[in-house]
């Protein structure tokens, strides 16, 4: 076993971000796949609102987190669906859940750290019981994304058709945007709110611009979130780094990469 | 399933007096027209005349207010998997990251849940490929959707509606914004599908491009429609019964224009 295994606070981290790292990229897969990264950023910032407003009644933080963004994904399916009026409808519901976030904070003076926290990812605090519920939330989550799969990538790929077919585009764009929540809210713990792209964007995007078929490609953005979420994790081992600083960088450089590559092809 | 014996008898779409509109206001009223199985009906009008309510109303995404619409044999809502609609091509730019096959494939068992079985799989992979041939995008299969034109975006489109083996196609003016040689091609290839028994409606503003290929005009304006060959409908007679105004067709070098009262304002190119 790694030197790094041997403590339980890595075995537990280790354990986190594998399932997370799995999860947000293929959910993340179709998240770029429909152009959806600002809503997907966006939710994952409306989660730390959830959190600090949990934290200020005494609740659960994670509860808090999941209650706003699943609020605020229903709340982004019912607003703009053209493509420009989207982007602002969604930027106004996270500004407005930032500001309550702020005074979320404001209120609760007693322990900034847990913000902090919230903000940037804690994965070497990630306790036993928290992997089990991690471990669960995400087979759900993933569950369901394979249970919506051909539909999803018909809606995603070809709207007007899919709805013309008899295919409840509508219904599909909600239940895509709430599973986007929950993985979002799930992953906070290792990756913080702020950091959300290192999982859910860099790796499906470094893969599709790599692979231009689905199946391979979802394989690839699997093995692409694994490698810079655990890299992530021994770099900063090893480093003395913050881990979630480690995995954003990797994510960043391997993004980097793929459009360079992508350039020069 | 009804009527599956009969595929050659049963009309592809058959309309008794319908009206139909998105609010309370028809686009169109008194509407009667019968589509048989593989043929070519070009669909024209200008813009509001209804082409993309009857589309919807064909569908079964709107119901005619009034009226009776069976698509074949049966009601529309019904007959969504054998019916499949064609966007125009600028309808689509989510999927730039993706091949061509890729693309065309995301149509296959979209209704259903879960993930494709090998097997499921191996099925797509043929429709995939054969739907590629019959619009000769053969060449597409492995190209990235960002490097195509507008013709082969469109041609891919047209596969993606095949692999579900529809017996009607709507194709939404598949011919807005493309140069002549690509028209052609998508004519053809609208012309190759009636070979096989599917009924291809197809809109356009322009009647030029179809003249050659289409059996039935089928024109929608100020509220009303017309069926039959393109003499009997792109005529001054039954235009300007459907305008109600005195309407000019003018005939030059096979092609035929349309203009309002003999003056000189042209009311579109044929359209």
């Amino acid at each position: 076993m790694p030197e790094f295994l041997q403590f339980a606070f890595m075995r537990h981290a280790f354990a986190a971000t594998t399932v997370i790292a799995l999860m947000g990229a293929l959910v993340g897969y179709f998240v770029v796949l429909r152009r959806q990264a600002f809503a997907s950023h966006a939710l994952s910032n409306i989660g730390f609102a959830g959190a600090a407003g949990a934290s200020l009644i005494g609740a659960d933080p994670m509860l808090g987190l999941l209650a706003f963004v699943i609020g605020a994904a229903l709340v982004m399916a019912l607003a703009g669906r053209e493509m420009g009026e989207r982007d602002i409808s969604v930027g106004m519901i996270l500004m407005f859940s930032l500001g309550l976030g702020a005074l979320f904070i404001n209120l609760y003076s007693a322990n900034a750290n847990a913000a902090i926290g919230i903000l940037f990812g804690s994965v070497f605090g990630i306790d036993a019981d928290q992997i089990r519920w991690i471990i669960v939330v995400s087979l759900v989550l993933l569950g369901a994304l394979a249970a919506i799969f051909r539909p999803l990538r018909f809606a995603s790929l070809n709207p007007e058709a899919a709805r013309a077919r008899g295919i409840p585009v509508r219904a599909i764009d909600t239940l895509f945007l709430l599973l986007v929540g929950a993985a979002a809210a799930v992953a906070v713990p290792v990756i913080g709110s702020l950091l959300s792209f290192a999982i859910f964007i860099g790796p499906a995007a470094a893969a599709q611009a790599w692979c231009p078929r689905v199946g391979a490609g979802l394989v690839l953005t699997a093995g692409l979130a694994l490698t810079q979420s655990l890299g992530g994790l021994v770099l900063s081992y090893y480093a003395n780094l913050p881990a979630s600083s480690c995995i954003g960088a990797l994510s960043f450089g391997c993004y980097a990469l793929s459009r360079l590559t992508r350039r020069l092809a | 399933m009804p009527n599956v014996a009969d595929n050659t008898t049963v009309p592809a779409v058959e309309a008794r007096d319908i009206a139909a509109g998105k609010g309370s206001d028809p686009a169109f009223s008194a509407l009667s027209f019968r589509i048989e199985p593989g043929s070519f009906t070009a669909l024209v009008g200008p813009n509001g005349a209804g082409k993309t309510t009857l589309f919807e109303s064909i569908l079964g995404l709107i119901a005619p207010h009034s009226g009776e619409l069976r698509v074949l044999g049966d009601k529309p809502c019904r007959m969504r998997r054998q019916t499949a609609y064609v966007p125009q091509a600028a309808g689509i730019a989510h999927d730039d990251a993706l091949i061509g096959r890729e693309f065309v494939c995301a149509a296959c068992n979209a209704h259903r849940l879960g993930v494709a079985l090998p097997r499921a799989r191996r099925r797509a992979r043929e429709a995939v490929n054969a739907a590629l041939d019959t619009v000769g995008a053969r060449d597409l299969a492995e190209r990235r959707l960002s490097t195509l034109s507008g013709g082969q975006r469109q041609r891919l489109l047209i596969a993606q509606a095949l692999v579900e083996q529809p017996r009607l196609i709507l194709l939404d003016e598949p011919l807005s914004q493309l140069d002549p040689a690509a028209r052609d091609w998508i004519v053809t290839v609208a012309r190759r599908l009636t070979e096989r028994g599917i009924a291809v409606i197809f809109s356009t503003h322009d009647i030029n491009p179809v003249l050659g290929a289409c059996d039935r005009v089928l024109y929608l304006a100020q509220g009303r429609g017309r069926i039959g060959s393109v003499d009997e409908i792109i005529c001054e007679r039954t235009l300007s019964e459907l305008y109600a105004t005195p309407m000019r067709v003018i005939r030059d070098s096979g092609r035929r224009f349309v203009f309002e009262g003999g003056q000189s304002r042209a009311l579109a190119e044929a359209g």
